[in-house]
């Protein structure tokens, strides 16, 4: 199920790709924002199309974000869930592998009592001297395995402490992955809640100096032009 | 006698062939068992006993070749799952990229607060009421980018959190992968290890069941069986026509272990003793292999022995072994092989192919 899972995970590549890209798009718009409205009357309509286009900009490159991180995420839970099945598939070979060693030492008793009784044949009956070299040479082929069979578990004794680190790891990592998917979210939220405040400025500038609005022609003078005023601060 | 050792071989013949998918330790530890109690204490009544303890022979020695060749049996397909299991260690852990929201990122962020905020200063003691729509504006605006400052520091934060959990993870798994990696080439040799031990105990009763023969004048005719071993005919005797040839994975009913063959096409040619071969072969896909194709070439001189090994090189250049061994009929051949591990392939196969 998990390499099911891993399997249809989308490429990646082509999503960090496009994840870039988007960036990249609305990173140069974004940045001369301020200075192309700076130069735009506060009621032109070119204005409020400036923003509007920024925050779509904004939008596509998070959404593109969203999508990379949550791939990425979908690939690393199912690393995780390999990792633990195969803790637990190691975790059964330990026990498998003490087992082989209890039956290897098991056999090797059997072979020695067949050799004793052979031995014992032997006095009355040489021709069973040709058996009983191929008996050694078995019993010298189950010591052989006895002392891999003990190694081996060993081995895998010692490698499901490392595995259970490694599991604690991949757990580790995708909880900073929730994490990091959560400071997103609350990060795309606030570029949204940006992108509103930036918009209604331009309005109330528009409202206070209907400077730069379509129709007859300007409603009142205003008293001070604050739209010029807030861009020269920001020169 | 000859047709009772046959009997018996030819029932663990159809038994280990309906298994070798689905054996078990405790079908395995049953062999053994019921080997040991047909066993009995044959080496202390061969000192005296007559040609009747020839069946109890013939019947330990079936009873010990089933075992052996369940327990080889259960042994390679352990180790192939745990090959398989284990290949998720090789591969490298699932890392986000760190640069998709960069620093720049939060300075442009930072560069329009500071402009708001100076903005609303120079705004702060003007009484025209425009002016103080505006400034109001501004303010929510300055909230808003503090908001969006505050949330940029925080993901900034986790992002690192995240680089250095994926940094910890990726060095536990090298140190796991490296620790496991060789008890997976380990594991694949314990059937081997099994395998001479079962042949070896068909020789041991073959030598027992002669030298109790021989001890009782006359001697009662005794046909010659080669083996009680299930899928091979013991020895060096075997003719090389049981490995040289072409052969193929049947339409139906094809008998394999781990990942299932849709074709296979293996030639192997002897030239004086030397083989050379080739196997290509597609599979189905399962687990985390993406390639179902598996081609390579082996070479190497025949051994005097039942099963050849031979080293192999695949067509992408990756080294490792196969071994054949011959059927239990004439025109059955059994394939097993393993090559080093690489992302997307398949890396082991253990079939029984039908010559052409």
């Amino acid at each position: 199920m998990c390499s099911a899972s891993l399997a249809q995970t989308p490429d990646l590549t082509a999503l960090e790709q496009t994840a870039h890209k988007r960036h990249a798009e609305w990173e140069s718009q974004a940045k001369s924002l301020e200075e192309r409205l700076a130069r735009i009357l506060p009621c032109d309509t070119r204005s409020s199309a400036a923003i509007a286009e920024v925050r779509a900009l904004s939008d596509a490159r998070l959404a593109a974000l969203n999508d990379y991180m949550r791939a990425a995420s979908a690939k690393a839970f199912a690393e995780t869930a390999a990792a633990r099945n195969l803790l637990s598939a190691e975790e059964r070979r330990a026990v498998e592998a003490s087992r082989e060693r209890a039956d290897a030492g098991q056999e090797q008793t059997a072979v020695d009592i067949q050799s004793d009784g052979l031995l014992q044949s032997i006095n009355q009956r040489s021709s069973l001297q040709e058996p009983q070299k191929l008996l050694e040479q078995i019993a010298a082929l189950i010591r052989q395995r006895t002392a891999e069979s003990e190694r081996q578990a060993d081995v895998a004794e010692k490698t499901i402490p490392i595995l259970r680190d490694l599991v604690a790891k991949f757990e580790a990592r995708d909880a900073a992955l929730q994490n990091e998917s959560a400071a997103f979210e609350a990060e795309r939220t606030r570029w949204s809640g940006y992108y509103s405040a930036r918009q209604s400025r331009a309005q109330t500038e528009c409202s206070i100096t209907q400077i730069g609005a379509p129709g007859p022609g300007p409603a009142r003078q205003p008293a001070k032009s604050p739209a010029k005023a807030s861009g020269k601060a920001k020169q | 006698m000859r047709s009772s050792r046959w009997l018996f071989a030819g029932i663990w013949i159809c038994s280990a062939a309906g298994l070798m998918g689905q054996t078990s330790r405790e079908a395995y530890r049953q062999d053994y068992d019921a080997w040991r109690e047909v066993h009995g204490n044959l080496e202390r009544d061969a000192g005296s006993g007559g040609a009747t303890l020839i069946p109890q022979v013939d019947r330990a020695a079936a009873r010990v070749a089933a075992f052996g060749t369940n327990r080889a049996a259960y042994a390679k397909a352990a180790a192939q799952t745990a090959a398989q299991q284990r290949q998720i260690l090789q591969a490298g852990t699932t890392r986000l990229s760190p640069d998709l929201a960069p620093p720049a990122l939060a300075a442009l962020v930072t560069g329009e607060l500071q402009t708001v905020t100076k903005t609303i200063t120079r705004f702060a003691e003007d009484r025209d009421r425009g002016i103080q729509q505006l400034r109001q504006s501004l303010e929510r605006e300055r909230d808003a980018l503090a908001a969006l400052n505050e949330a940029i520091q925080a993901r900034q934060k986790a992002v690192t959190t995240t680089t250095a959990a994926g940094t910890a993870l990726e060095q536990v798994r090298i140190r796991a992968a490296e620790m496991i990696g060789s008890e997976t080439s380990a594991l694949s040799q314990n059937s081997v290890q099994l395998e001479k031990e079962t042949a070896a105990w068909a020789a041991y009763y073959e030598g027992l069941a002669k030298a109790i023969q021989l001890a009782n004048a006359p001697p009662p005719p005794r046909v010659e069986v080669t083996t009680v071993a299930p899928r091979n005919d013991n020895g060096p005797g075997i003719p090389r026509a049981r490995y040289v040839g072409a052969w193929t994975y049947p339409v139906s009913n094809g008998v394999f272990h781990g990942a299932q063959p849709e074709f296979v096409d293996l030639v192997v040619h002897d030239t004086n003793g030397h083989a050379d071969g080739t196997l290509f072969a597609r599979f189905k896909l399962s687990g985390t292999a993406t390639d179902p194709l598996v081609r390579f070439d082996f070479q190497g001189d025949f051994a005097a022995a039942p099963l050849q090994r031979f080293p192999l090189m695949s067509s992408e250049g990756t080294a490792g072994t196969i071994e054949l061994i011959p059927g239990p009929a004439f025109n059955l051949l059994e394939v097993n092989f393993v090559a080093d591990p690489r992302q997307g392939k398949i890396n082991v196969g253990n079939f029984i192919l039908v010559k052409k």
